[in-house]
């Protein structure tokens, strides 16, 4: 689909052309697995998860609209009603550069509530980060709390969203570090042998596909009308299997996986900033254990 | 019939006898009580009907899914009717019995064993084929109308209540490896055959060592064919990958249940409240897994190589949740003679045996290695 798109700008107008919006209404679980799990595999940098957060906000998604997403491990909304200010800080894709109109949740005596701002207000703190492509950068903003246009909304819905979408684009990149250092295994020869044939190699590359389709499999039981706490299982159990597959995979791909002649090191840039959005694969097993201890039940969450 | 109408009119008919069902004991009884109460339960769900779903009607069953059999043993886990772990050896043995038996031993033999009258077990481990089945010794040579079985089994559980045993022999050379072997369908009230229970760290003696002295084997009780032993064994695994492991998903999940439930309100530490959450992490990463396979076996796909999966799954879920419950219940495992307490003692303890049995999870990584992952071979 998007695979060496060149410009991910472009890749995103293109797909909105093409009713993309359309198709994640009328079936959004197919239409994230597809289009995330591609632009993780692919390493597209086309930033997506806008239009998904956007949607859930209850906004309507366009090109030139982007998101603030949390703080790196967290999943708290990015602004706070603080006295007669706003305070933001969060993150913002690769759209931002594009984008004229930006959506940020907003926290204002426990409720939740988006407000719709201009691109003008915010200061970007980074630079670059580990992944100077994929577009996510630091983002703050502090005005005056009048004058901003707020409406109510579901952070938990938006949340949830956001996490299925990443965590397919996650399984994505898993699976191709994982294929590249399968690749390698079976090419790179040492004692006159595969390396692929040492059970040391072996065990470590089963390890991650154990992982990767564990992960598969919680993130195609969502549905939209599941528990919220699927959602986070499905980006905890995916930013795991990206930790496992990139250790290892960089561990059997050795030497030249850690040189930039081997394209292995954009994947690992990628699944490292991936991993922080929205909850991490640290901070979300303590969330996971706290909301079982506050519920006092383990829910079965899917049935036969 | 719908799964969901066939699991609610299912809990309705256990919840109104919940009172007749539930065991008669509390905590970790001795196995012959466990026993007695896997009887009557299954007995009773027969004869209610709900037993028999899920199995042809030709061994005394009402047809349908394989998956409301695994409904069936999720409901009597999670309500701790009957132990998991005696509730499926129906689920690893029947199906292969009824697909390979010969026609007249199926239509008699394999209803008593569905409605609880009777328990298998399943003579395939040996002192010297543990994890390398194929190097199996217990030999079975040709005597007048039948066999003769010479050797030992091991790990062989339930032995000593079994009536009958689907045991893999050597019929051909040990060179011949998985090629010369035959399995067959053993009485186990034969002259001959002696099962020793083998006492484990849990306290629960369902293991045995299983003797067979000159132990006359009838020709009818041959399973598929000579020397065709081993294509069973391996029909017999995704068996037991699939309903069998939904039911101890299902117990799995319970179990996370019971913690949060007995979790004392104080202050827990973060790492222990974190491990709590990656171990129902790792029980659910099992249990959608786990689900996505029921339902390829009820589509009609041969299970295969690819329940490895479902194998390290659900082994490193059980050792992640039992090893959270001893942080979240200090002192529970190590010290408590609670009733309650001592089962998470026992469960502690087995949990440590889920990587090995069954195909330790390293021999599960190399097949996943080999076969899903195309490593080639191992040098």
């Amino acid at each position: 689909m998007m695979a060496s798109s060149a410009d991910p700008a472009a890749a995103v107008t293109a797909l909105h052309e093409l009713g993309w919006v359309d198709v994640l209404n009328e079936s959004p679980a197919q239409a994230m697995a597809m289009a995330f799990t591609s632009l993780g595999r692919t390493g597209s940098a086309a930033s997506l998860i806008d239009d998904i957060v956007t949607l859930a906000l209850g906004a309507h998604p366009s090109p030139t609209t982007c998101v603030v997403l949390p703080p790196p491990h967290s999943s708290r909304p990015p602004g706070m009603v603080i006295g007669d200010s706003v305070m933001i800080q969060g993150l913002v894709s690769g759209r931002f550069a594009q984008a004229t109109r930006v959506l940020v949740a907003v926290v204002d005596d426990d409720r939740v509530q988006v407000a719709d701002m201009d691109v003008s207000e915010f200061t970007v703190i980074d630079s670059t980060g580990v992944d100077p492509s994929g577009g996510f950068r630091r983002v703050s903003a502090r005005l005056p709390v009048d004058g901003i246009e707020r409406t109510t909304a579901d952070w938990d819905v938006a949340i949830a969203n956001a996490r299925i979408a990443l965590a397919h684009q996650l399984i994505g990149a898993s699976r191709w570090m994982l294929e590249a250092a399968r690749q390698h295994a079976i090419d790179r020869v040492q004692f006159g042998r595969p390396i692929a044939s040492f059970q040391a190699v072996r065990h470590r590359l089963a390890e991650c596909l154990v992982d990767i389709e564990g992960a598969q499999a919680v993130a195609d039981a969502w549905t939209p009308d599941a528990d919220r706490l699927l959602a986070t299982l499905a980006k905890a159990s995916a930013g795991k299997a990206a930790r496992t597959t990139a250790k290892h995979a960089q561990q059997v791909l050795a030497g030249i996986g850690f040189t930039t002649d081997h394209p292995f090191h954009l994947w690992l840039r990628r699944s490292l900033v991936l991993d922080v959005l929205v909850g991490s694969a640290t901070s979300l097993p303590a969330e996971i254990g706290a909301e079982l201890l506050r519920r006092r039940t383990a829910p079965r969450l899917v049935d036969l | 019939m719908d799964v969901g109408e066939f699991r609610s009119s299912l809990s309705n008919w256990l919840d109104a006898h919940a009172a007749e069902l539930r065991p008669p004991f509390v905590g970790a009884a001795p196995l012959d009580q466990q026993i007695d109460q896997y009887r009557r339960v299954k007995r009773a769900l027969w004869e209610a009907d709900f037993g028999r779903y899920g199995w042809p009607e030709r061994v005394g069953g009402l047809g349908g899914p394989s998956i409301l059999r695994a409904v069936v043993g999720e409901e009597i886990a999670v309500r701790e009717l009957a132990d998991p772990s005696t509730w499926t050896m129906i689920e690893v043995l029947a199906p292969t019995i009824i697909q390979f038996g010969p026609d007249d031993l199926v239509g008699t033999m394999v209803l008593p064993f569905l409605r609880g009258d009777e328990l298998w077990c399943q003579g395939f481990s040996e002192p010297g084929a543990g994890s390398d089945l194929a190097s199996l010794n217990c030999r079975a040579t040709s005597a007048d109308g039948g066999w003769l079985v010479n050797g030992q089994k091991v790990w062989t559980s339930y032995a000593q209540y079994a009536s009958q045993c689907v045991l893999l022999a050597r019929t051909g050379s040990v060179e011949s490896r998985h090629r010369g072997i035959t399995a067959l369908f053993v009485d186990m009230a034969t002259p001959g055959i002696t099962a020793r229970p083998i006492e484990t760290q849990h306290g629960r003696a369902e293991f045995c060592e299983v003797f067979f002295d000159d132990v006359f084997v009838p020709e009818d009780r041959l399973l598929g064919k000579l020397d065709g032993g081993w294509q069973i064994a391996m029909d017999i695994l995704p068996y037991e990958r699939s309903t069998t492991f939904w039911h101890r998903g299902a117990q799995l999940l319970h179990l996370v249940d019971q913690l949060v439930r007995q979790v004392s309100d104080g202050d827990q530490s973060s790492s222990a409240v974190k491990s709590l959450g990656e171990a129902y992490l790792a029980v659910m990463a099992f249990r959608t897994r786990s689900r996505d396979t029921q339902y390829r076996l009820a589509a009609g796909d041969q299970l295969g190589v690819e329940t490895s999966i479902d194998k390290i799954l659900i082994a490193s879920a059980e050792q992640l949740l039992l090893d959270s419950a001893r942080d979240l219940l200090p002192g529970s495992v190590e010290f408590d003679d609670d009733p309650t307490a001592a089962i998470w003692r026992t469960d502690f303890l087995y949990s440590k045996a889920a990587t090995i049995y069954g195909g330790t999870s390293e021999v599960q990584r190399n097949i996943v290695a080999g076969r899903l992952l195309g490593l080639g071979s191992e040098g």
